[in-house]
């Protein structure tokens, strides 16, 4: 300590005028940044030490938060069968909705990368659905499109297929929610086409002179060489379908019907904090979500040395 | 130069009068000048008789404001709950006898009873109407109006059909034969005599009534046996498989509002409602609407249904303007020119001169509430305990549990069994 401070003693000294503009520089500097940093220690910070506080408590919103230490992670451990329901629904959205929506996203930027006529308008186009995805007006739509006598049925009907209400029928309702998240594929795609066009034409034409065809090139040159954006998509796809929330809030009226099919994490939580009003329990189970978004992602990293290729 | 001179005087001016406004809408409130918040749920019907009440209020107390709020029911109790934890609560707010208990004695409202008689004056209200509103023996709301629960039903299909009206001398089995008719005879697909009845949670509970067991008791535990679940499952899983009620998928689309309920949604000529919404549900719907009673149970029956406070307006304890806000809520009790603005769409009056004063003013619907309402009087049962923390996740249950049932997935012993089991796992949580 002693020989670092009197190793800069005399540099500051030697430097007065410098010493005192950087200061000033770096005071600049975080004036600049105060509106963030107000914003994000208030609004953000703030609130969620709040909640950490409080998921250890018994909270009901109008009398004070009562500490209970582990309680409410014990009840979430031991004796919440609506917990191991809506995890279950909530993995397997996550499990089939991911996937799909990556292989459609990949699928479709792999067509607009071959240089057709008007990519700017399609790419609008499918992208689209990302924008309005999230919105009320799609979930009610959804709810319209997949009822008994909605538009998806009428289309089935020529074929001779009478289908079921499908958003209301406990063993359909999720796969309409996981059809409406991989319509909403525009957000990767545009990342994906992105990333197709770094890689390099001249690695296409070896390997076509070597004799290799479309499945060997994509297999051995484009997903090799796609596989940061693909892990990237992966882990911003992930991370979004843990936290859906709005389509089956709306699609069931915020009951998570028929029969829990729709009961998201999320909407669970939900309905403790903001039916039941359990706001201690609820903020336990957020931290949960919080733990298992985390895993989740680290486990990626982990793994991602061995299957994502970066170009160094 | 003269037109350079006029800009800028014109600039000069604007900008004045920017600064005017800006001071305008930032200057401290006067002494004595009072803004009121009011909050309360309700579709638009409802929103328009409330503002033009309160405009009639601000006329009739020059220095006084009433902003007013609304959402939708099921968006409203988050909303509450939310003001009273930020100590944001409005001054004047819509409460409903579900709630009341528990916001009262959190004491998030304002005890009324040192406003009484001088402030806030009830003498035109019968004691028991009065009594609706108190908790712990003190008053803390007071009743908008009075409504009951009511059967709702297409009239004008079920006259073309040439079938017989609901009546409510009728028992469940005659009501299920009813709509086992009306499905048969209307030969729509996906249409049903009426609604799934066994998800609603007010059918079950002038059932159970009739039976002589509350839904809950008075200690706050639940009133009725996996015996008389099974029976209940039992007659509604009856009537689905007879085509007399709807099919599960189609209820499912039910969210339990006017505007997806199967009357509306023209899936089901009846529906168990509310009586004063008989006219948000006319609203919506293109046939001429009917109103009976619930089946009655038949002959030994006890009386299933009762007289209730249809929603009340209470004064948050944290108001900073307690005398106005009474002065509000006493407006809207005695007034009667109030009373004409806003009719019986929130229930009939629970003062007998306000009853009659606004009686002669009102269109076919109104008058078919009042008449309901005192038609049912001597038919009714006494007010139950309000509902104990958790009712409103044993009402979900009963609806999923009913679901699963109507799926297959349980069988209606099991499904009994399952509902008892959970519901009382719901209250002992509270």
């Amino acid at each position: 300590m002693a020989v670092a401070l009197s190793g800069q003693g005399p540099r500051a000294a030697a430097l007065p005028g410098r010493g005192r503009w950087r200061l000033k520089a770096e005071l600049e500097g975080y004036a600049f940044l105060l509106p963030w940093l107000a914003g994000f220690l208030g609004l953000t910070l703030g609130p969620a030490l709040a909640s950490l506080y409080l998921s250890f408590t018994d909270f009901d919103l109008v009398r004070s938060p009562r500490w209970i230490g582990v309680a409410n992670y014990a009840r979430i451990a031991t004796d919440d069968p609506k917990f191991a329901a809506s995890m279950h629904v909530t993995f397997f959205y996550v499990a089939f909705a991911v996937p799909l929506k990556l292989a459609f996203a990949l699928g479709v930027a792999l067509i607009l990368n071959k240089g057709i006529r008007g990519l700017p308008v399609y790419r609008a186009l499918f992208y689209l659905p990302s924008l309005l995805g999230a919105s009320v007006a799609i979930a009610v739509l959804w709810r319209q499109l997949f009822a008994g006598n909605g538009l998806v049925n009428q289309l089935l009907a020529p074929l001779g297929i009478h289908g079921p209400s499908w958003i209301s029928n406990p063993d359909t309702s999720l796969y309409t929610l996981i059809a409406l998240s991989v319509w909403q594929f525009g957000s990767p795609m545009i990342i994906f086409l992105a990333g197709l066009r770094q890689i390099p034409k001249d690695v296409y034409e070896a390997a076509s002179i070597d004799g290799a065809g479309w499945w060997r090139r994509f297999w051995n040159i484009t997903l090799p060489l796609l596989t940061p954006v693909v892990f990237f998509n992966a882990i911003v796809q992930t991370i979004d379908a843990f936290k859906a929330f709005t389509p089956a809030f709306i699609i069931s009226a915020g009951t998570g019907g028929p029969i829990d099919s729709t009961l998201f994490y999320t909407l669970y939580l939900y309905q403790e904090a903001f039916a039941f009003f359990r706001m201690g329990y609820a903020a336990a189970l957020a931290w949960l979500l919080v733990i298992i978004i985390a895993a989740f992602t680290a486990f990626s990293f982990l793994t991602s040395r061995y299957w994502v290729h970066y170009g160094d | 130069m003269t037109k350079t001179r006029i800009s800028r005087r014109a600039l000069m001016i604007s900008a004045a009068a920017v600064a005017g406004t800006t001071a305008a809408g930032w200057r401290p409130a006067f002494a004595d000048d009072i803004r009121l918040r009011m909050f309360w749920w309700g579709a638009k019907e409802r929103a328009e008789r409330t503002e033009k009440a309160n405009r009639l209020f601000e006329q009739k107390h020059p220095g006084t404001t009433i902003a007013g709020e609304t959402l939708g029911w099921s968006d409203y109790w988050p909303r509450v709950a939310t003001q009273v934890a930020g100590r944001n609560t409005a001054d004047v707010l819509q409460m409903d006898y579900r709630y009341i208990f528990e916001y009262a004695r959190r004491g998030a409202l304002l005890p009324l009873d040192e406003y009484v008689p001088k402030d806030l004056n009830l003498g035109d209200f019968s004691p028991a109407a009065v009594d609706s509103g108190k908790v712990d023996g003190k008053i803390y709301g007071v009743s908008l109006g009075l409504n009951s629960t009511a059967f709702l039903y297409d009239r004008q299909l079920i006259q073309t059909l040439g079938l017989k009206e609901p009546a409510w001398s009728m028992t469940w089995a005659e009501f299920g034969d009813l709509a086992a008719e009306i499905t048969k005879a209307a030969k729509k697909d996906g249409f049903y005599g009426m609604m799934d009845g066994a998800r609603n949670e007010q059918a079950l509970e002038v059932w159970l009534r009739q039976h002589g067991k509350p839904l809950y008791t008075a200690d706050g535990k639940v009133g009725f046996e996996e015996a008389d679940i099974a029976e209940w499952f039992g007659f509604w899983d009856g009537l689905r498989k007879r085509g007399a009620a709807a099919a599960p998928d189609v209820q499912a689309l039910d969210m339990g509002e006017i505007d997806t309920s199967l009357l509306t949604q023209g899936r089901a000529a009846m529906v168990f409602a509310n009586s004063n919404q008989l006219v948000g549900f006319q609203a919506a719907v293109k046939g001429k609407l009917g109103m009976s009673m619930y089946p009655s149970g038949g002959a030994g029956a006890k009386p299933g249904q009762y007289l209730k406070p249809s929603m009340l307006w209470s004064i948050a304890a944290s108001s900073k303007q307690p005398k106005a806000a009474v002065e509000v809520v006493n407006f809207y009790m005695n007034d009667k020119d109030v009373d004409l603005v806003l009719g019986v769409e929130r229930g009939v009056p629970a003062s007998v001169a306000m009853r009659q004063a606004v009686e002669p003013t009102l269109d076919e619907l109104g008058k078919a509430q009042t008449q309901y309402v005192s038609f049912i009087g001597d038919k009714v049962g006494a007010l139950p305990p309000p509902p104990p923390a958790g009712a409103g996740e044993v009402q979900q249950l009963l609806r999923r549990v009913n679901e699963q049932v109507g799926f297959g997935k349980l069988s209606v012993a099991d499904g009994a069994k399952q509902f008892v089991t959970e519901a009382k796992a719901i209250l002992a949580r509270g």
